[in-house]
């Protein structure tokens, strides 16, 4: 360890830091009393948003330090990471951190330098972002530090296999691969599993020999069990949404997720969202609804446009709709099942074999018919993004399935995560307005 | 005056340009007219008028290289060349030197890597969208009724610039569309169309690997304002060669000069 | 140029087989397992695309941002273009084709049935193992369609048989430079493989190869690289500009010529040798790995540029395309990119792209 890098760590990630961050949440928290800067058809964000946020800056703010403090490992938004948070690794998520850069609308200029440099815009906007970053220096949280570890799971995309190759090509670091073979029909065949098994078995040599120490089973234990809680958690903040009128908003939950995707094996997560629960609680107990006049309650489906999220938001609010439901967030819940603490090795290869993405179109269909049912639905919008083809394709399909059989109207919406540039703002608030009047005209 | 001893027709999409030079291979002589929709008979008579002049001028039966991308109508050619090779052979023979040549046409842009001997060493071209190429700026001036020759004027004239964030043509027309619905006025909106393009051009610069210096050509670098704002841009000198338009065409009869 | 040896064309051959008793199994890109179809009776017929199909039907179902190779697929399907066929493979070669079969399975449901096959992208040791269980779990499929039951030995015998094409392919790539052939013919001779017999292939090759003299010295040489020889207008082109290509690097060329298997067990071999092939975007080879190969095949086919021949959206290939890039201008070796759509004829800008490299050549 370097002493420097470890003085530096210890005073900035560890002290000046989140003493700034405290104030500012401090700061935020006395503000959102006032209501200030919201859209008069939307709840104020829930008072827990400054704590979450204040967790997420100090998990990016202690990656500008951490280098040679701690081990680093860049993994997708997918991998088994319970046994690499167990032995000590600091977690990147390349995912989160281009998400941040399209909230705060630096995607397209981070994405030109990866076009300069070659990678077509034919390629995932996530990874062009990432990639621009990582050519010119430039990101928004300070510094992205270099990772000691490669982690690519395929349950959510081949993309990561192929974007991670890049990484170890750029970084001359060990690259890991958890190849989830694409689950087609109801269960994963046996050889699947296996295969998935001994993959993460010889992830956990490499990520030990990389880490310097082995494996404590308790300790693998122990993340596992935050881990299955935050995740039961979090499904249980969603399934308060099946309440009429809705507490709290998708959009909010687009950004409230980011801790369990990021720092899901940690204590302070599931204190989070316990106490994220209690106040979920308290305003359908107060009756708090997150959009104020809520009328038609509708389903999102795939990724937010992060460029957008408020200004959808907005306009689908002043139309007296709430988005209360989306299979995206739903993601990081609906495994809590599979996770079974007691044989965390056995329980990982299921619960990362069958998130939603690495299963069937048809699957994703009746995902979202049981949540038109659960959480009494109006409608769909299922945003067709052109960055996502695991999540996007077949969406026509299941559209014609939605108006169709379920006689719910459906919008498929055409944008994009990141890119800003396939994005015509005139466009898409005339086809939510259209959408918006097919809901009117239902009721 | 010295007799023409080489011919080069350049058919782009917006101009067609003849260019005649001497046996040193100095430009002698040149015409250029704005395509036509019959291109065969545009191009014939074009190429009949350019060897008329060579008999006047006293050169006699001299050889025509056709470039640009209508070269494949010029049957009066005794080879094609890509503009590719008679932009960057041109230029080189214009300033002297190599580096970075951009070529901004009606509807093909490219990026010219040429080396200190004048090979083309990579080069860089638009993708199928419009959006790095004269058709751009076209389309965009006749939605902002703003002449395309004043279009460049008003760009460098404006204090204020809007962010097209589009650079696909059909996406920034409504995007133009609706920040003129929104009262915006046209000025800041015509800067902010150049520097899409600026910005397309140099990530095609980028790709390419930018060797200084810079250099331009092609009809749409008449735009005072892309010369301007691709030095702004990109912090490098911009050489500009006297005839811009004529170089494919300058460099093809220099390549027909060779052929001799 | 010679002439080419005659090979039958794809419907006389299916219908041939169909009036024999045969069934006749559509294989979507990109590595499928020839030899254990034929070891059920099935006559694999691959499907890359085809070119040229009214894509109305399949774009009620696929976004426009998916590559042409899947839609056209789906359309040739949905417009009965794969009627004559008893089973439709759906290999797992990238988020498309994954997607692809997904909606074949779950909405679409065509009358034939879809079976998928996942290939391995695990670095470890465990790919081989699972390679195998899936040959062997999708050889019971086969069964079942078939109702055939061939034993292991029978097996091992079309995965041995298989293997001779292979090395067959792989001369005819090693020996272009021999071959008296027009690169149209080249390839209309090493893509027959696609849908031929294999006996019917092994002699075209063994004829082609017959053909084989040293002194066959072409103008340009180019490696072509990307995905599929198609739109085959770039093959017309080249041999409009007595431009040889000497190398091939494409997803359905040179790719999948495998070298041979060990094991005696059947599906185990097969594993062994696709696993082995040369490294491939859709298997999802380390960039490192790509670019050496490129860069030796270069060297050794003395190919003086390389022409990226990509399907437009085509996301594997478009990964590794600014580091291929790089190795080879590292060397001073020059490649342009062609992105096409399979519908489109090569555009002028794609062949002013072309001919600029041609004349970056010396």
């Amino acid at each position: 360890m370097n002493p420097a890098a470890s003085l530096a760590y210890a005073c900035n990630a560890r002290v000046l830091g989140p003493a700034a961050l405290r104030a500012a949440r401090l700061h935020a928290e006395w503000q959102a009393r006032g209501g200030a800067g919201r859209s008069p058809h939307l709840a104020p964000p829930l008072r827990i948003a400054p704590r979450c946020k204040e967790m997420v800056a100090r998990h990016w703010l202690e990656g500008r330090y951490v280098q040679g403090v701690r081990k680093v490992a860049w993994v997708t938004s997918g991998a088994p990471v319970e046994f690499l948070t167990a032995l000590g690794f600091y977690l990147l998520y390349p995912e989160n951190h281009a998400a941040i850069c399209g909230t705060a609308r630096v995607a397209v200029d981070l994405a030109a330098a990866a076009e300069e440099a070659g990678y077509s815009r034919d390629l995932c906007s996530y990874v062009r972002t990432d990639l621009g970053s990582l050519f010119s220096g430039r990101t928004p949280v300070g510094r992205l530090p270099r990772p000691d570890l490669l982690l690519a799971c395929t349950n959510i995309c081949q993309t990561v296999l192929f974007w991670y190759r890049v990484l170890a090509e750029h970084f001359g670091v060990p690259l890991v691969i958890v190849d989830t073979p694409f689950v087609y029909g109801e269960e994963a065949s046996p050889n699947s599993l296996r295969y998935v098994g001994t993959q993460i078995d010889e992830a956990i040599v490499v990520a030990e020999k990389v880490a310097g120490r082995a494996l404590s089973a308790r300790s693998f234990e122990r993340v596992a069990t935050r881990s299955r809680r935050a995740t039961e958690l979090w499904l249980e903040i969603l399934q308060r949404n099946r309440h009429v009128p809705a507490p709290i908003s998708a959009f909010d939950q687009f950004v409230l997720m980011a801790p369990i995707v990021e720092l899901r094996g940690q204590a302070a997560t599931v204190d989070l969202y316990a106490a994220m629960l209690c106040e979920v609680d308290e305003r359908i107990r107060r009756g708090v609804a997150s959009v104020r006049e809520e009328k038609y309650r509708v389903l999102w489906d795939n990724l937010p446009i992060w460029f957008r999220l408020r200004a959808v938001a907005e306009l689908l609010a002043e139309r007296r709709i709430a988005v209360v439901a989306s299979t995206y967030t739903n993601a990081w819940g609906e495994l809590a099942p599979y996770l079974d603490t007691a044989s965390p090795r056995e329980s990982m290869i299921r619960a990362y074999t069958y998130p939603i993405l690495n299963r069937g179109t048809g699957h994703k269909l009746h995902i979202m018919q049981g949540m038109i049912d659960d959480y009494h639905l109006d409608g769909v919008i299922l945003h067709s993004d052109r960055s996502c083809k695991p999540y996007s394709l077949g969406q026509m399909d299941q559209r014609e399935r939605l108006t169709g059989g379920l006689k719910r109207p459906a919008l498929l919406l055409e944008a994009d995560h990141n890119d800003m540039r396939c994005y015509a703002d005139e466009q898409a608030a005339t086809r939510l307005a259209a959408f918006a009047e097919m809901l009117e005209a239902q009721r | 005056m010295t007799g023409v001893s080489a011919l080069g027709i350049d058919v782009g999409s917006a101009t067609v340009k003849v260019v005649g030079v001497d046996d040193a291979g100095a430009l002698c002589w040149d015409a250029l007219e704005p395509a036509q929709a019959r291109a065969e008979v545009q191009i014939a008579r074009m190429v009949e008028d350019a060897r008329r002049a060579c008999d006047t001028l006293g050169g006699g039966k001299v050889s025509l290289i056709a470039t640009g991308c209508g070269r494949g109508l010029v049957h009066q050619a005794v080879r094609e060349v890509t503009e590719i090779t008679c932009h960057a052979r041109g230029v080189f023979r214009e300033v002297g030197h190599g580096g970075t040549l951009v070529d901004v046409g009606g509807q093909d842009s490219k990026v010219i890597a040429i080396d200190p001997g004048g090979a083309v060493t990579d080069f860089a071209m638009n993708d199928k969208c419009a959006a790095g190429t004269g058709r751009f700026l076209e389309n965009a001036a006749r939605h902002l009724g703003v002449p395309l020759e004043s279009l460049g004027h008003v760009a460098l004239e404006a204090r204020e610039e809007v962010r097209i964030s589009s650079t696909c043509t059909v996406f920034a027309e409504s995007e133009i569309v609706s920040l003129l619905a929104h009262g915006v006025a046209v000025e800041p909106i015509v800067r902010g169309i150049h520097r899409a393009l600026i910005l397309r051009l140099v990530a095609m610069i980028r790709s390419v690997g930018l060797v200084a210096p810079l250099m331009l050509s092609g009809g749409v670098v008449c735009n005072p304002a892309i010369g301007t704002m691709l030095a702004e841009e990109t912090g490098q000198q911009v050489v500009l060669p006297r005839h811009p338009q004529l170089m494919g065409a300058y460099g093809a009869a220099l390549i027909a000069l060779e052929g001799r | 140029m010679a002439a080419l040896p005659a090979i039958a064309a794809r419907a006389e051959v299916i219908r041939h087989h169909r009036q024999q008793g045969g069934q006749v199994a559509a294989v979507l890109p990109v590595h499928a397992p020839r030899a254990l179809l034929r070891a059920y009776g099935f006559l694999p017929v691959e499907v890359w695309g085809p070119p040229g199909v009214r894509t109305s039907d399949g774009a009620s179902h696929l976004q426009p941002y998916v590559c042409s190779i899947v839609r056209n697929a789906l359309s040739f399907l949905l417009s009965g273009g794969l009627d004559a066929t008893d089973l439709i493979l759906v290999p797992h070669a990238c988020d498309s084709l994954q997607g692809l079969g997904s909606i074949l399975l779950d909405f679409i449901k065509p009358r034939q049935p879809v079976v998928p096959l996942y290939f391995p992208r695990s670095d470890g040791a465990g790919a081989q193992r699972f390679l195998a269980e899936e040959l062997r779990r999708l050889a019971t499929r086969l069964g079942g369609i078939s109702s055939r039951a061939p034993a292991a030995d029978e097996i091992l015998q079309y995965v041995v048989d298989e293997e001779t094409g292979d090395r067959l392919l792989l001369e005819l790539h090693e020996g272009r430079r021999q071959l008296p052939l027009t690169n149209a013919d080249f390839y209309r001779l090493v893509r027959s493989r696609e849908y031929l017999p294999r006996e019917a292939f092994e002699t075209a090759a063994r004829q082609a190869l017959a053909m084989r003299h040293p002194d066959s010295a072409p103008g340009k040489t180019l490696l072509l690289s990307g995905v599929v020889p198609e739109p085959t207008s770039l093959m017309a082109a080249l041999d409009e500009r007595q431009v040889q290509i000497v190398a091939d690097d494409t997803l359905c060329g040179r790719r999948r010529v495998y070298p041979p298997g060990r094991s005696r067990d059947p599906f185990e071999r097969l594993a062994q040798s696709w696993l082995s092939g040369p490294p491939d975007s859709t298997r999802g080879s380390s960039m490192a790995a790509r670019s050496d190969y490129l860069v030796r095949q270069v060297a050794a086919s003395g190919a003086r540029g390389v022409v990226f021949y990509l399907v437009k959206f085509c996301e594997p290939e478009l990964f590794y395309l600014p580091t291929l890039r790089k190795a080879l201008q590292r060397k001073g070796v020059p490649s342009v990119v062609l992105e096409v759509d399979l519908n489109d004829a090569l555009s002028q800008q794609m062949l002013t792209r072309l001919d600029a490299l041609l004349e970056m050549i010396p």
